[in-house]
């Protein structure tokens, strides 16, 4: 599975990071998929998979980690890059906790943004082959503890 | 006589009041007069023996009932019985030893019932019993004490003697009836004129009439002893004795047109002793007569004679006591014409001459020794002398002198009443300072009259005499008072005109005590007056470097000022022209003089004199310190705003951090995109071009953000401009979205439909709503998260102003601290200064606006203000 099949969604409230992010990621050979907010994304039923969440954490209405929350609560879980204006560690700390595969401060450098893209993806394409021993994320554990 | 107390003409006319009567310990007197009257009665009856014509033993005249008759005139009806017993004595003393006891008592009886008779009828028919001057006096004791008196009281006599002594009862009723007529008439105006005028006929009488009265009384025993001569020589005079007696009556007509009644009844009563005395002595011509017969007639013949010639003396003396009296008003008149005349235009200054002058021109007239106009001072409750005259050889009155010494008299003045007394013993026992005051200043009688002008009491005059004792006649004081209302309206007149003189010194002590400026201006725009201060600042330069003065034309003086280019000149032309011609009630302006930095501030006011001429009064005041003290508060205020912005914007950091690295994260990712675009083969150049307007567009923005902020920090003076409160709110609301955003609060705007445009500082109205949205989200920290809503509502209201209303889900104000809030320093975070809301309420004030706050019905609180969308006036 190559990396140019996978398909990044971008869940950002503002245009200007949307389309930066858009043309970046498909400067790298991407597919982009751009939300303005987590509403729109969770409206979207058909997700591709390999794919990857590029998530920005303060949004009106629903936030960054909430929608993560609320995906591995639905059992749709998928490796998410959490991108923030005001990365506090606190924050950070509970977006790794929830299984994100990176946290980063905007603004970002290219090739970290493209590293966790690229990892995200892996783990991705590691999860569609069946797993003898699935690893459950912290959120998935509080889900199923609740 | 009595002690007069009258009260004011005008409340009561022409009434008196009695108060007292002498307060000679009436016992003594009684006592003294009951004796008098013992003594004359048994000195009387000694008398009445002698004129008899003896064999008859009948008197010719019997003076005892007489005596007893003239007592009861003059005294008062409760101390009769103590008079009557008095003579009771004397009346037995006076008995012949041969006659019986209880005939004796008897004849007392009858006597005293002839006198208690005559006391009575007269009494009941005369105005005053005890005076016969007037031609109804005169009647009525003639008919009570002459007439019907001796005639009843006759029949008990007649019983009595005729009883005793068996003698034929007519007979000595007759004798009884003439012989009691002709002593009544003769004695009783003697004895009652001598005792009540005699004193005072002695004392005033002028030489001429002394001498007139001796000729009066020498004239009968003349005329007699020529009757005596003519008898011995002519036949003719010895036939009637009626020739003789006509010679008498020359005497009796000199008295009676001359003299009075009083003169009359005492020369009648001479001349009938002389005629009595000659024929009971036997004397020519009556020795020849018919003695019972005889002494009849000459009875009838006095009788007859003496009461036409004592009425007509009454008449004659009535219409010359009418005829003095009218020449009396009539001159009286004159000078009370001319009095009142005399105050009327007389000038204020000259007043206190004028008053001077008439005290003593109502002195001389009325012939007294001082004449003391007193004023009543009201913060002292005392009456002080103000004007004073005194006679010719009589001490002036102190001028000091305040009449504490009065606790009687000044309360009866004070209720507007004239007191009078004619001597001292006639003050009552309550009136014992004054009399002790009087006596000490020599004082022997006095009137005083209140002096009365528009309901309040101004003051007293008092007339005062202390050589001689003097009456007050009703008449008098109801003059006097005439003249007391004279002398009351002058003094009302003085101290109007000194009220007014004082009102003008005030006037003129405000004025000179300004630091303003003042000018008066007329209709027209003249100046009338103009204080000190103004005449200084004219000579420093004036309004607009215009000096004018008084008699200058302050409309000409700005009107000049604005032809040579003061723009604030002819402002104040234009408003002090509609001030004068009435279409504005007031105009006022500030501006500056001078070289800028060095100069002055001025403030110039225009009000309209409220009065028939119109005009307007000008202050011009310099408001200098004022203005810097103004500008000082100002710029301080300008200083804490920009601290409390700078702080403000520490608070938001975080969000603005946020908000600029949306578009760099955007330029960034951008950026690197097209690197890697160049990269390609062939390069995208459309994605390139693509990517570079966005980040022009991202740069921008991110500028804009940067701008913001720098106009919002920015320290500078407040600046007015127009200003859509839609479009500040919406900015504001988008300059914390970030932070919102961070607090997890939405922001909702509720904006009024129509545009509502202000003109307000536009920084300090962005700070408004920016303290007002931070406080309403510090309010929501606690706050659950479907209560996190700001919701920003503005509308047009009627005033017409813009009404802004921030309303929080949070957890609501204390009860109570609604006012509290916006004071300063009051703070219920742990961190915080407490000045947000206190500079919100500085600028909405400084806006013309209100600003309030109250709690939601169901949850948190909204912050309301007001900024008004037509502003005149510089904040």
């Amino acid at each position: 599975m190559s990396i140019e099949d996978a398909t990044v969604y971008v869940v950002d409230d503002d245009i200007s990071v949307r389309r930066g992010l858009e043309r970046l990621l498909r400067s790298a050979g991407h597919r982009v998929v751009t939300f303005a907010s987590a509403r729109e994304f969770l409206d979207r039923r058909d997700i591709a998979s390999p794919s990857c969440l590029v998530l920005d954490i303060r949004m009106p209405g629903q936030n960054g980690l909430d929608l993560h929350e609320s995906l591995a609560a639905d059992g749709r879980d998928m490796p998410v890059v959490f991108i923030t204006g005001n990365g506090d560690i606190p924050m950070a700390v509970r977006a790794m906790k929830a299984g994100a595969v990176d946290f980063l401060a905007k603004p970002f450098d290219d090739k970290e943004l493209l590293e966790a893209v690229r990892q995200a993806i892996d783990r991705s394409s590691r999860a569609r082959r069946p797993s003898p021993a699935p690893r459950s994320t912290p959120a998935q554990r509080e889900a199923s503890g609740s | 006589m009595e002690a007069v107390t009258s009260r004011r003409l005008s409340s009561l006319p022409g009434r008196r009041v009695t108060t007292n009567r002498s307060v000679l310990p009436s016992t003594v007197r009684i006592a003294g007069t009951a004796l008098l009257v013992a003594v004359v009665y048994y000195l009387g009856a000694r008398v009445g023996e002698q004129l008899r014509f003896l064999p008859v033993t009948t008197s010719v005249m019997w003076p005892p009932n007489a005596i007893l008759t003239a007592t009861l005139l003059l005294t008062r009806p409760r101390w009769w019985g103590i008079y009557l017993l008095a003579a009771f004595p004397a009346h037995l003393l006076g008995q012949p030893a041969a006659r019986p006891s209880t005939l004796a008592m008897a004849l007392f009886v009858t006597n005293c019932s002839e006198a208690l008779i005559a006391a009575l009828t007269v009494r009941s028919l005369s105005d005053a019993p005890g005076r016969f001057d007037t031609l109804r006096r005169m009647a009525a004791f003639i008919v009570g004490a002459v007439l019907v008196a001796p005639f009843v009281s006759s029949f008990g006599d007649a019983a009595l003697v005729a009883s005793f002594k068996g003698e034929p009862y007519w007979l000595v009723w007759r004798t009884r009836f003439f012989s009691n007529m002709l002593t009544e008439l003769t004695l009783v105006p003697a004895i009652v004129v001598a005792i009540t005028q005699g004193l005072t006929w002695l004392q005033h009488a002028s030489l001429r009439r002394r001498l007139e009265a001796v000729g009066l009384a020498l004239l009968p025993f003349g005329m007699w002893s020529l009757v005596m001569l003519a008898v011995e020589h002519s036949s003719a005079f010895r036939a009637s004795p009626g020739v003789p007696l006509a010679l008498l009556l020359p005497a009796l007509s000199w008295a009676a047109v001359r003299f009075g009644p009083g003169g009359t009844s005492v020369s009648l009563l001479t001349t009938v002793l002389l005629v009595v005395w000659s024929g009971s002595h036997g004397s020519a011509p009556f020795s020849t007569i018919q003695l019972a017969e005889g002494i009849l007639a000459l009875q009838i013949f006095l009788i007859a004679v003496g009461i036409p010639l004592l009425l007509l003396a009454a008449v004659i003396d009535e219409r010359q006591r009418a005829q003095h009296a009218l020449r009396e008003r009539l001159s009286f008149e004159e000078l009370l014409s001319h009095l009142s005349g005399a105050f009327v235009h007389v000038p204020a200054r000259a007043m206190d001459a004028a008053f001077e002058s008439w005290l003593r021109q109502l002195g001389e007239f009325l012939g007294l020794d001082r004449v003391t106009l007193y004023r009543f001072s009201r913060e002292l409750g005392e009456f002080i002398v103000a004007y004073s005259w005194s006679g010719p050889g009589v001490a002036p009155i102190s001028r000091v002198s305040v009449i504490r010494d009065f606790p009687w008299l000044v309360p009866q003045i004070l209720r507007e009443q004239s007191v009078g007394f004619s001597r001292l013993d006639e003050l009552p026992l309550e009136a014992a300072r004054e009399a002790e005051t009087f006596r000490r200043r020599g004082v022997r009688s006095n009137l005083a009259i209140p002096l009365v002008a528009g309901g309040r009491v101004l003051g007293s005059l008092a007339f005062v005499t202390v050589t001689s004792e003097r009456e007050w006649p009703d008449e008098l004081v109801q003059r006097l008072q005439l003249v007391g209302e004279v002398f009351a309206n002058a003094l009302a007149q003085k101290e109007a005109e000194e009220a007014l003189r004082s009102s003008e010194e005030m006037k003129s002590a405000i004025l000179a005590s300004l630091a303003s400026g003042v000018a008066v201006l007329d209709r027209h725009g003249r100046i009338v007056e103009v204080n000190d201060h103004w005449a200084r600042s004219a000579r420093d330069g004036g309004v607009f470097g215009a000096e004018v003065g008084v008699d200058g034309s302050f409309l000409g003086a700005c009107w000049k000022a604005a032809l040579d280019g003061v723009a604030v000149a002819r402002e104040a032309m234009i408003g002090t022209e509609s001030v004068l011609n009435g279409s504005r009630t007031g105009f006022a302006l500030e501006y500056a003089w001078g070289a800028p930095g060095a100069g002055r501030w001025l403030a110039l006011s225009v009000v309209p004199l409220k009065g028939p001429d119109g005009g307007a009064v000008v202050s011009h005041t310099d408001v200098t310190e004022r203005k810097h003290a103004e500008m000082d508060a100002q710029r301080s205020r300008q200083e804490l705003a920009h601290f409390t912005r700078v702080s403000t914007m520490g608070e938001l950091t975080a969000s603005l951090a946020h908000e600029l690295n949306q578009p760099l994260t955007g330029i960034l990712a951008n950026a690197q995109a097209a690197q890697r675009f160049l990269d390609a083969r062939p390069p995208d150049l459309g994605e390139i071009r693509a990517i570079l307007s966005d980040i022009v567009d991202d740069d921008k923005r991110a500028g804009e953000v940067i701008q913001r902020l720098r106009e919002f920090l920015r320290k500078g003076e407040s600046a007015l401009s127009l200003l859509d409160v839609n479009v500040l709110v919406r900015d504001v609301a988008k300059l914390v979205s970030s932070d919102a955003l961070i607090r997890n609060i939405t922001i909702s705007l509720d904006l009024a439909g129509e545009t509502p445009t202000v003109n307000a500082d536009r920084v300090q109205l962005q700070q408004l709503v920016l303290n007002l949205l931070l406080n309403a989200m510090e309010a929501m920290t606690e706050s659950g998260r479907e209560h996190r809503r700001v919701i920003v509502h503005t509308r047009l209201t009627e005033a017409p102003a813009v009404h802004v209303a921030i309303e929080d889900g949070g957890t609501g104000l204390r009860p109570g601290t609604e006012d509290l809030v916006f004071e300063p320093f009051y703070t219920t975070k742990q961190s915080g200064m407490g000045m947000g809301l206190s500079i919100a309420r500085s600028i909405v004030e400084a806006h013309g606006g209100a600003i309030w706050a109250a709690n939601n019905g169901t949850r948190g609180a909204t912050f309301h203000f007001t900024v008004p969308l037509t502003r005149a006036k510089t904040p």
